[in-house]
């Protein structure tokens, strides 16, 4: 039985279009605004970065951690995010 | 040890090839998290599985397996393909171990006096059990063989007269 929050299920539910990167569960506003910095002020740059990590989890947990500052929750979170998300559309 | 920083992503490719690490493309925004990894990896002390073979994917997840597996069974199965894969690995320890002896220095000792003892003779019989079958081989016939004899009673039971004539 999944606890996903309403922000995970907004976004695992449609295509993600030109949405934030704050609109991906788990990103918030501080950790939105590192990612940004950075270039990747897009959800769907983060899902290209995902993909380019071949949907790894764990790779793309740990660049997470790196690129944003993220917790292993937050990170966990949005990379389960991502892959339900490709599940659906990719 | 070379800086990983001035390595092509050619060269980054590879050496995570060597390390079994599965990953994607080496390109900007992936390059300095790879080259943590094999940071990682080379700290470690992991041995270095170099391979030209490009099916290197499937070889490696049976490396890995045989690596955690007791490792006699790798001096058995000399003749396979993917173990003889394994046997070149020896060889090439032989030039690592200087770097990095210690966590595999058990199990190439183990291997090397297996190798010495046991040249080519080994039998192919080891490995076979290890076909992942949910239900045993022999399983499946026995009941096959139940299913036909059981047809053959309901078929017998149920034409009397007329089809044994025709049999006969």
């Amino acid at each position: 039985m999944s606890t996903t929050t309403q922000k995970h299920r907004d976004f695992v539910g449609e295509p993600m279009g030109d949405k934030s990167v704050t609109a991906l569960s788990g990103i918030g506003e501080i950790l939105g605004e590192k990612l940004a910095q950075q270039g990747f002020d897009k959800a769907y740059v983060v899902l290209g970065q995902f993909l380019l990590l071949k949907k790894d989890s764990e790779m793309f947990t740990e660049w997470l951690k790196d690129a944003s500052g993220a917790n292993s929750r937050q990170a966990g979170v949005c990379t389960q995010c991502l892959r339900e998300w490709c599940d659906a559309f990719l | 040890m070379s800086s990983l920083r001035s390595k092509s992503a050619q060269d980054i490719s590879d050496l995570l090839d060597e390390y079994g690490i599965k990953h994607g493309p080496v390109v900007d925004s992936t390059r300095s998290l790879y080259e943590r990894k094999l940071k990682e990896a080379m700290a470690k002390g992991k041995p270095s599985k170099p391979s030209s073979d490009k099916t290197y994917y499937r070889e490696e997840e049976e490396v890995t397996y045989e690596y955690r597996t007791p490792v006699r069974s790798e001096g058995a199965g000399d003749r396979q393909s993917y173990s003889s894969y394994s046997r070149s690995k020896p060889e090439y320890r032989g030039q690592n171990s200087v770097d990095e002896p210690y966590m595999y220095d058990t199990p190439s000792t183990y291997r090397n006096s297996f190798m010495n003892s046991t040249p080519m003779k080994s039998p192919d019989a080891p490995k076979t059990p290890k076909s992942s079958r949910l239900i045993p081989l022999w399983v499946q016939f026995a009941f096959f063989l139940a299913v036909a004899v059981f047809l053959y009673l309901v078929f017998s039971s149920m034409e009397t007269n007329e089809s044994l004539k025709g049999i006969e």
